[in-house]
């Protein structure tokens, strides 16, 4: 079990390192599909292997895919040197996720989880429906939440073509537009 | 038995680099996978809990699914104003991109 968790830990954590580091943007692309097929592991060790389903197909799937056409669509000549795939306050930065890890790694040790045992999550299919309909002991606001998580995707996919449609030119220039 | 504080600081140091990456780099496309890792961070913290904690009634599973749905939705539109961007700046360097109109 813990050495389950270190290879995983190892993968996550190096495939992010990677995303951030990697001078071509697709090698940054397939490094964050690695990630994300580590975090993926980790929701098959906490027991909920449907959330490790749904995080495969949209993640690794979808979201990979779609980034990698938005890195074809805006392809330029690749970067070889660091200088120009980051900007200048590539140590100032660090300082900031550094402090950002700190008070969070804190924040987590200190804090006084009470009681905690592996277990309890829904590790059925059917009870992680009950949850998102907002029956089964979880909050019922998951059943409004469900809904409107539902339209939100609607106009997101309605909005993405209205934003990424070619125009047509037209001879007169009108504002707003 | 592996604690639940292992799953936090896996996912407050994968929050952290995703936030470094977003700091750092120019590229507008890697700036949201950055964005993604840091949701997949707060995802795992939200089912590490789901797990580990009795009282929770796997609330956070449910979070966790919502939080999946919007960062769909998120990608779908971020990558379209980028391609969007791209049409008349033709680059995706955030450094850049300083105005909102043409």
């Amino acid at each position: 079990m813990i050495a389950v968790f270190a290879v995983l830990a190892c993968i996550t954590l190096l495939s992010a390192f990677g995303v951030v580091i990697s001078r071509s943007v697709v090698h940054s692309a397939l490094f964050m599909a690695g990630a994300f097929l580590g975090v993926a592991g980790f929701y098959v060790m906490l027991h909920s292997p449907a959330l490790a389903a749904l995080q495969v197909l949209i993640y690794v799937g979808a979201v990979t895919v779609v980034i990698l056409f938005g890195i074809m669509f805006t392809q330029k000549p690749q970067a070889r040197r660091f200088r120009m795939i980051l900007n200048r306050q590539v140590w100032g930065g660090f300082v900031v996720a550094a402090g950002v890890a700190a008070i969070l790694i804190y924040v987590f040790l200190e804090q006084d989880w009470g009681g905690t045992s592996p277990g309890h999550g829904p590790r059925l299919v059917a009870q992680l429906g009950r949850i998102l309909v907002g029956t089964g002991g979880a909050p019922q606001i998951f059943g409004l939440l469900f809904e409107v998580s539902s339209v939100l995707l609607l106009v997101a996919t309605v909005a993405a073509i209205v934003i990424s449609r070619r125009r047509p030119e037209r001879p007169t220039e009108r504002g707003g537009e | 038995m592996i604690p639940l504080q292992a799953y936090l600081i896996v996912a407050a140091l994968m929050f952290a680099l995703g936030a470094w990456g977003v700091t750092i780099r120019r590229n507008a496309v890697v700036v949201f996978m950055c964005v993604e890792l840091m949701i997949n961070a707060v995802n795992l913290t939200l089912v590490a809990f789901s797990d580990y904690l009795p009282k929770a009634h796997g609330a956070g599973s449910g979070y966790a699914v919502v939080v999946i749905a919007i960062a769909a939705a998120e990608v779908a539109v971020g990558l379209a104003i980028v391609i969007a961007v791209f049409r008349t700046r033709r680059t995706v360097n955030i450094d850049e991109i300083d105005s909102m109109k043409g």
